[in-house]
């Protein structure tokens, strides 16, 4: 087993030393991954070689530098949505990444935050109570901890998809609490306005900046703070219950007491971010925490890669910067359209041959159908694109948009849905013919139909996007696949 | 036992390459086309030309905020299609080339601040129609008032609104402290029931109008089952089953119609003799139950002879509309008047001009078949309520407004 | 008393309606222990496909066709092609996922539920559809007994979901292909490896859970009359709630389940205060569980070692 020092290596991949609880061949997976060839793999090694804190400092660093690129308030929102929906996405990681625990009624910690700061900073109960954040942030984090410890006591009966129903009901209650009982403390459906913003050294924060520097600040230390608790004896004690929950009890660890404090620390998280949350926009209501924003949450936690930190952060800003940042504006839904499909085309089909045959076929068949349209009748390209800019005006006579363009957009929408179901039955030559007619029918649409109506487009291209993510890489972007003992 | 071994995870790194690569495109792309304006013209107005000859073409944007996905859609998509109908109209009227840039808020407050973020840091938007419910415009208030952008909505009748703390708000419909009382005394009055059942759809609008009414009933010595029940529940009969013999009124201060329609046939089925009060959203064409009354913030336009063009326009574009339609119709063509004004006065149209000119907003006439001017606070000045009873054939007639 | 009879009644209309989406639920979950969030939209395309089966008949007041014909036509067509769009679903958007952890293709779900809610949204605009049943259905069928009275479109949906329970019960209990769906959700390595077809067990389960819920939409339709693109999303939440609490993966589990919330919602409505109703009914809920965490009949699971 030990080797001397004059013995040539042993070069079998047998592990030297039996550490208990680990499989080393299995958690050498990560020391046999091949590195890319050329600069790609020098990058990741020397990335590899740098350590977590550096890392963090970096990201720190360029977080902190994005209000200075930023040049107006609405993009400044976008980062505060951005960071709000990380910092969620960390705190749920906790139970459902690290723990295993579904919890369905996360976005209620949220709002259990948000709603005790705003009543601690407000005039809503008696006089008014304004106390400073100095003293209503730890309150409001230690009442949370305790409501956490309060929601995951079932967890000491139920496993699974039973203890997900009861937390789910936990979420539907608080929004129907908060709605429905004593309208007079808790504002009913009006919810609580004019709170207090944040005071910190002094300073009242006011602007967006100053409270994206608070949120960026808060999500370093979050960040921080679970990569100790990770690398930790609970995090490992996360990681075992997850895994098989018998096994680890019977090494000793307290598994309900472990189930606990997943609940209690994801609800501080849930906590800090519903404060700052209030504090920014000055109110809170019933409906700022309904379940569509828990759906929001766990697509930023599962999109980034459930049990990462870095896969949290990073699905929650990239889902609300697309979401809130992209979205919402018509001209960079259509870049994100037209970008992701080539995009798409680009790295999928190989070899180049074949993409280029692929596009110039369906640049030449859109003018070819255009013009037989146009000679078939007037009335077939009457509508022109929808919209204005530069795209718009590029592709006017290579899109066919007919007179009535609502109604044959519609029939074209659902032919498109068709076509791409068709594509991924096919297989080989005939998926490559296939993707001329379906990209020109989905620029058409695009132009003549979703454009017009852009919140519609919006929420279909979040489906769209859900489904696309998700089969492309169902372990997340920085999640690890796991190694399944069946 | 079987090991299943992930893959090479090769693949991922390319994920990872492209990922980068498509977020640092995208923040550059962002930031470079941010700056400038996105703007969507409506289906008939050209691209808006944005230098030079701003002022002789009047050529500037509008901003509309409304729920146009999402649980109460089918009001926000009629708010949008009126007011679309309203740029068309004054754009042909006046010559100007104003686009109407939309903002969905699914009826959120949080989602109506980033909204609302969104229209202020857009140079070209001088003014705004929306955002539709009262939540939305607590926690937007103090935006626009920064900033110093004029909104008007269509629909949002809170009291506290108008209060002073919002500089830059305008509304062109009655408030709940007005409508509330007075359709209580209207059902005391006229209805005379002995005991009544108020049933609330929580909602900010309705908890607002029922608490203002329950004082009313209470103090005629009304018998009063205050029941709640959420927007997106559909059947009632466990309600309606609950509506003795000697409850003879059932009002429902609720948004959407089909609810109301969906409460009277349940009536009819549980032979339920009450008669159905209503307010506003009630008011459309998906409600005829024979025998209600109907309390509306908006008239019913296809009576208003004036109206006949608008409202067969709007047929074509939105066949079901209702009550919420028209004074966002009215509340977007007091935002064009306005820009149409600062242009004809030969200035570019900026907020704060715009603002003023919708103060001092004196419109004879409008679609709401009454004119059009707003007191210091924002209010419609004799804003009027409008009251129906569906007859047997399902039309709506006319009982009185005040 | 007839207002208990009553509140049973509209209790069990309702009930029937959740046990039927809970049935469908159950039965993917079980074969594939997927949550399948879409599920609940699916009732909603059935119910629209009903409403423009009475449309294209003339419309609800005036059907060219006799009504039990329309009827027959609505579930035929709702059930299959609610069927058809299950099976497609889960070709396009859950087979990539089979082996992947659980909790990816419930965010695919979630992508096909936005998908499916605003397709709807974008061909049909958002105004509600009626299916104005007393027009063809009229409430004076039925049952009038003194002060009672419940409609023929009620009796007929609580019949026709008790028809329909039994029968998939008797399909997944006495048929091959119902062996082979219990043998795929009971491990579907080993029912591979048995010559057991996999890829179509999983589109028939699919095939059956979808249609039923179609088959929902259209009795919703035709008993609570207004139908719009989010119907699904509570009906859907309200159906995973009945198969999780009346266990999951058990087939009369979710139509006990079902049931228990209907009649538990219309009773508390009645008798309590409809204000509290959806806080009084989730305390029961959490009691139940408590008391039984393993839901009303399912199986305490074993967990081999």
């Amino acid at each position: 087993m030990s080797t001397k020092g004059e013995e040539p290596p042993v070069t079998t991949d047998r592990p030297e030393s039996a550490a208990v609880g680990v499989d080393e061949w299995v958690a050498r997976s990560v020391d046999r991954r091949e590195y890319a060839p050329g600069w790609r793999g020098d990058a990741q090694r020397l990335w590899g070689r740098v350590g977590w804190w550096p890392r963090l400092a970096v990201a720190a660093l360029i977080g902190a530098a994005v209000p200075l690129l930023t040049v107006n308030d609405f993009q400044l929102q976008v980062g505060i949505n951005a960071l709000l929906l990380a910092l969620l996405a960390l705190g749920l990681n906790i139970s459902v990444g690290w723990a295993g625990l579904l919890d369905l009624g996360y976005v209620a910690f949220y709002g259990f935050g948000a709603y005790s700061f705003a009543l601690l900073s407000s005039n809503q109960i008696g006089g008014g109570v304004h106390l400073s954040a100095a003293l209503s942030l730890p309150i409001v984090a230690v009442a949370a901890a305790c409501l956490g410890l309060l929601v995951g006591l079932p967890s000491r009966r139920l496993i699974g998809d039973y203890l997900a129903i009861i937390t789910l009901f936990f979420g539907e209650a608080f929004v129907e609490f908060t709605n429905n009982v004593a309208p007079s403390t808790l504002g009913g459906p009006n919810g609580i306005v004019a709170i207090d913003p944040i005071k910190v050294l002094g300073q009242q924060i006011t602007t967006n900046k100053g409270y994206f520097y608070l949120l960026l600040i808060l999500l370093v230390a979050t960040v921080a703070a679970l990569h100790l608790l990770d690398t930790s004896r609970t995090g490992r004690a996360w990681r075992a219950v997850r895994d098989d929950p018998l096994a680890a009890g019977l090494m000793t660890i307290p598994v309900n007491r472990v189930k606990l404090m997943a609940f209690s620390f994801g609800a501080v998280v849930a906590a800090l971010a519903g404060t700052v949350f209030a504090a920014q926009q000055i109110s809170v209501f019933p409906t700022d925490f309904d379940t569509p924003f828990l759906i929001l949450i766990y697509a930023a936690l599962i999109l980034g890669g459930a049990g990462s930190i870095g896969g949290a952060v990073l699905g929650g800003l990239l889902l609300s910067v697309m979401l809130d940042g992209f979205l919402r504006s018509p001209t960079q839904s259509g870049y994100l359209f037209y970008g992701v499909i080539l995009l798409t085309l680009i790295v999928k089909l190989r070899p180049w041959r074949r993409l280029a045959a692929v596009l110039v076929g369906t640049v030449a068949f859109g003018f070819a159908v255009h013009a037989i349209a146009k000679a078939i009748s007037a009335n077939a390209v009457a509508g022109g694109p929808q919209s204005g800019g530069w795209i718009a005006n590029a592709v006017h006579d290579w899109v066919v948009v007919p007179a009535n363009a609502t109604r044959a957009g519609n029939i074209g929408f659902v032919l498109l849905l068709c076509l791409v179901i068709a594509l991924v039955q096919v297989k080989g030559r005939w998926r490559t013919i296939l993707l001329v007619p379906t990209l020109y029918l989905a620029a058409c649409v695009w132009e003549g139909r979703l454009v017009a109506v852009p919140a519609i487009t919006r929420q279909l291209l979040i489906g769209a996007i859900l489904i696309v993510m998700m089969n492309a890489r169902p372990q997340g972007l920085l999640g690890s696949k796991r190694v399944e003992v069946v | 036992m079987t090991i299943r071994i992930p893959e090479e995870e090769v693949s991922g790194v390319k994920v990872r390459t492209i990922t980068a690569l498509i977020a640092a495109g995208a923040f550059i792309v962002g930031c470079g086309s941010s700056s400038s304006s996105s703007t969507t013209s409506s289906a008939t107005t050209s691209a808006a030309a944005s230098s030079g000859g701003a002022s002789k073409s009047c050529a500037i944007s509008i901003g509309m905020e409304g729920p146009l996905t999402g649980p109460v859609a089918v009001l926000g998509q009629e708010q949008l299609a009126f007011a679309q109908l309203a740029v068309k109209d004054d754009n042909a009227a006046n010559g100007t080339h104003i686009s109407l840039v939309q903002g969905d808020t699914q009826l959120n407050p949080a989602q109506a601040t980033t909204v609302t973020q969104q229209f202020i840091s857009n140079p070209k938007i001088v003014a705004v129609v929306g955002p539709a419910g009262s939540q939305e415009v607590l926690a937007t208030g103090p935006l626009f008032g920064r900033a110093g952008l004029a909104f008007i909505s269509g629909s949002a009748t809170n009291t506290t609104l108008t209060n002073g703390k919002n500089p830059t708000f305008f509304r062109v419909v009655s408030r709940d402290d007005v409508q509330g009382p007075e359709d209580a005394r209207y059902v005391v009055a006229h209805l005379k029931p002995k005991a009544l059942m108020i049933v609330d759809d929580q909602e900010a609008y309705s908890t607002g109008l029922v608490s203002s009414m329950i004082p009313v009933f209470k103090s005629a010595g009304i018998s009063v089952d205050h029941e709640s029940v959420s927007q997106k529940v559909t059947d009632f009969s466990s309600l309606v089953a609950k509506v003795t013999p000697n409850t003879t009124v059932v009002v429902l201060p609720w948004q959407v119609a089909a609810n109301g329609q969906q409460f009277g046939k349940n009536l009819a089925e549980q032979h339920k003799k009450a008669v159905i009060f209503g307010t506003d959203g009630l008011q459309s064409s998906s409600f005829t139950i024979p025998g209600s009354y109907v309390s509306a913030f908006g008239p019913d336009i296809k009576a208003i002879p004036a109206d006949a063009s608008i409202a067969a326009a709007a047929a074509q574009v939105y066949p079901k509309y209702g009550t919420f339609g028209p004074p966002v119709y009215a509340a977007t063509h007091v935002i064009d008047q306005a820009i149409a004004s600062v242009c004809k006065s030969g200035q570019t149209p900026t907020r704060a001009n715009v603002l003023a000119a919708i103060k001092s907003t004196d419109e004879p006439t409008s679609i709401l078949g009454q004119p059009i001017k707003f007191d210091a606070h924002g209010d419609l000045v004799g804003a009027k309520w409008f009251l129906f009873k569906i007859n047997n054939q399902g039309k709506y007639v006319l009982v009185t407004n005040t | 008393m007839h207002f208990f009879v009553q509140e049973l009644v509209n209790g069990l209309t309702q009930g029937s309606l959740y046990a039927l989406i809970a049935l469908g639920y159950s039965m993917v979950y079980g074969v594939l222990k997927l949550l399948n969030f879409a599920h609940g939209d699916l009732y909603m395309v059935g119910a629209f496909i009903g409403y423009f089966v009475i449309q294209w008949f003339g419309g609800s007041t005036a059907l060219s066709v006799p009504v039990p014909l329309v009827l027959l036509v609505m579930f035929l067509l709702a059930g299959g092609g609610v069927g058809a769009l299950g099976v497609a679903i889960e070709r396009f958007a859950y087979r990539p996922l089979r082996d992947a952890p659980r909790i990816a293709p419930l965010i695919t779900a979630l992508g096909v539920s936005f998908l499916l809610e605003n397709t709807m949204l974008l061909l049909f605009g958002a105004s509600y559809r009626d299916y104005n049943t007393s027009a063809f259905i009229p409430f004076s069928t039925g049952i009038h007994v003194g002060p009672l009275d419940i409609d023929l479109a009620r009796i007929m949906v609580i019949a026709l979901s008790v028809i329909l329970m039994i029968s998939l019960t008797l399909i997944v209990s006495r048929t091959a292909l119902g062996k082979q769906m219990r043998a795929v959700a009971s491990d579907r390595e080993a029912a591979e490896m048995l010559g057991i077809n996999v890829d179509y067990t999983i589109a028939a389960t699919f095939f059956l859970g979808s249609a039923l819920a179609g088959i929902a939409g259209v009795m919703s339709g035709l008993v609570f009359n207004e139908i719009y693109n989010l119907m699904g999303f509570l009906a859907g939440l309200k159906a995973f709630t009945a198969a999780v609490v009346g266990g999951i993966g058990s087939i009369p589990g979710a139509m006990l389940g079902g049931m228990v919330i209907g009649l538990a919602e219309s009773f508390v409505t009645g008798y309590i205060s409809s204000t509290y109703t959806n806080l009084i009914v989730f305390g029961i809920l959490i009691v139940m569980m408590l008391v039984r965490p393993q839901g009303l009949l399912g199986r305490v699971p074993l967990e081999k070692v």
